[in-house]
């Protein structure tokens, strides 16, 4: 089964869905299976269990159970590809120890 | 150009659901994209179109007896069912006009770029869809297209004035650096400025606490799921049905707010290549000079204070509606108002005593702004098919964006007819707009000259 990522934003609709979109086409790019979801933030945390990653769009300084990527950085472009090198080394991480 | 009006008559008549995904295949062509993702998007637009509508036709099925019930019960007569942003959304991406909006978007940003009036490249093309409601409401006002595309284009450049005003508070209070938020909500931070300018002589709105552990605790009331049941309870109770009736109407509340979100991620799904495929094009176009990026608000999702907000402006909402004189919306999907929260955040610079106050002073605004836009709305909605209504059946937002200033844009235009208060409001908010704007800049100016300090 591919691994899930997962990424939110106020709504779980438009801003999480783009960078899901964008990352699932990189990752397709690559030949990586895994495949991101977009969700809600207000219940993100439902989400954690059973994820390789948590990609996040707003900054704060908690602290969460799986790695942390920044989204902004597929948003804006700045510094993507050093984020989408980060995310592919949380997937390799978490499909050895699985 | 008979032949040209019927095929486009023939278009039209399909419904949204399919000529949305044909136009949505040609732009995809347009901005290169393979065919069979061009297709693939579509398709899934189509899916989205189609799975909204019934998702409303099953809201609307639950909420209107209730409705009914209640009128009989209590008195109160509400019958706008509120849809939320969702809802509106789909409804306006089905206006034949819809997809001119993004070159006029892009086309607009381009050029203030190019004069160096902004610095701000918005990248969030999702919410063309904002230009589009204004539009639709101004198209029905006037009847005339070019006053519709006219009013956006007027409200893009209030977006990119807005975003730039903006970007200094926004990386002092979010903690990212060069971005700014370009949706028009922020649009109300505006008047509620004014009123802070008030709230602030209060010494102890001043203080502030932790908002974390209060949002910890709270937090679970703005989940769609939780807060559909709660007021599925809250309907069924003051509707006076049986407990079975109560229990189900919470159970089908839930099951409606929380597969809003679901259903319109295919928009974004579909819409997405084609925003990626301007994004990529622009930051190529303007890429040696410095600008600031655009987004859509969740970036501050991070804000506890935000959420507090919110979650406090549910029951305000609530109460508001049933005593609020000339409303005539029922809040449900469009509660959790994100739009009254964001702006107020901005204002108060995450003071959460002064935001709560701004959001109760600002409620009525959103439930009589959204009773205003239900006719255009449920009437776009008949006409393209995009939404199935039962006959008389109205449908709105209790949360739209920015609603001073889309209410007083939009029916302007009503001053021809005699109507001038849509104008007066119109002036003030861009005295509002001035004043707040040049509060702004100020801030920016002493952070500045502390920095060289």
């Amino acid at each position: 089964m591919a691994v899930k990522i997962i990424v939110a934003c106020g709504s779980g609709v438009a801003t999480s869905q783009t960078v899901a979109s964008k990352v699932n086409r990189m990752l397709k790019e690559k030949k990586v299976d895994a495949v991101v979801e977009a969700v809600d933030l207000k219940s993100v945390e439902r989400y954690m269990a059973g994820s390789a990653a948590y990609i996040t769009i707003v900054k704060n300084a908690k602290e969460y159970p799986i790695p942390v990527i920044n989204g902004i950085a597929f948003l804006t472009g700045v510094g993507k590809d050093q984020e989408f090198e980060k995310l592919l080394k949380a997937i390799e991480d978490y499909k050895k120890k699985n | 150009m008979q032949l040209l009006a019927n095929i486009v008559n023939f278009f039209l008549g399909l419904g949204a659901a399919v000529f949305v995904p044909i136009i949505i295949i040609i732009a995809g062509l347009i901005v290169k994209m393979k065919i069979k993702d061009a297709i693939s998007a579509g398709v899934t637009l189509g899916v989205a179109f189609s799975g909204m509508s019934m998702l409303i036709n099953y809201m609307t099925g639950v909420i209107t007896p209730a409705a009914t019930a209640m009128l009989e019960s209590t008195g109160i007569n509400l019958p706008i069912t509120d849809g939320g942003w969702t809802t509106m959304s789909t409804i306006s991406w089905s206006w034949p006009y819809a997809f001119l909006m993004f070159p006029l978007v892009i086309v607009i940003n381009i050029i203030m770029l190019a004069i160096n009036k902004t610095d701000t490249f918005n990248a969030d093309l999702w919410n063309v869809w904002g230009k589009i409601f204004t539009a639709v409401a101004v198209y029905y006002i006037t009847k005339s297209v070019i006053a519709a595309f006219a009013i956006a284009a007027v409200q893009i450049v209030f977006e990119l004035k807005s975003a730039d005003f903006h970007q200094h508070r926004v990386e002092k209070l979010s903690g990212i650096p060069g971005v700014t938020c370009t949706h028009k909500m922020v649009f109300l931070a505006a008047p509620m400025y004014i009123v802070d300018c008030l709230l602030k002589r209060i010494p102890v709105l001043n203080k502030s606490f932790n908002a974390e552990d209060l949002k910890e605790k709270v937090g679970i009331f703005a989940e769609n799921h939780i807060l559909g049941f709660l007021l599925g309870i809250i309907f069924g109770l003051l509707a006076r049905y049986n407990v079975a009736g109560i229990l189900t109407l919470g159970v089908q509340c839930a099951t409606a707010l929380t597969l809003f979100p679901v259903i319109s991620k295919y928009f974004m799904q579909a819409l997405e290549p084609i925003s990626n495929a301007v994004s990529e094009y622009m930051q190529g176009r303007f890429a040696d000079r410095e600008m600031h990026v655009g987004l859509d608000w969740p970036f501050l999702g991070g804000a506890n204070e935000i959420w507090l907000a919110v979650i406090w402006t549910v029951p305000v909402t609530l109460l508001m509606s049933f005593i609020l004189p000339g409303n005539k919306i029922l809040p449900f999907a469009g509660i959790i108002n994100i739009a009254i929260a964001v702006p107020a955040y901005f204002v108060c610079n995450g003071n959460i005593l002064r935001m709560l106050i701004q959001c109760t002073i600002f409620t009525p605004v959103f439930l009589w702004v959204g009773t205003a836009f239900a006719p255009f709305m449920t009437e776009l909605a008949n006409t393209t098919k995009a939404v199935e209504l039962a006959p008389g059946q109205l449908i709105s937002n209790s949360s739209i964006d920015g609603p001073i200033f889309t209410y007083a844009f939009s029916h302007a235009a009503k001053a021809l007819q005699g109507d001038f208060i849509p104008l007066i409001i119109l002036i003030l908010w861009i005295v509002s707009f001035v004043l707040y704007s040049r509060s702004l800049i100020q801030e920016k100016k002493e952070d500045m000259a502390k920095e060289r300090a």
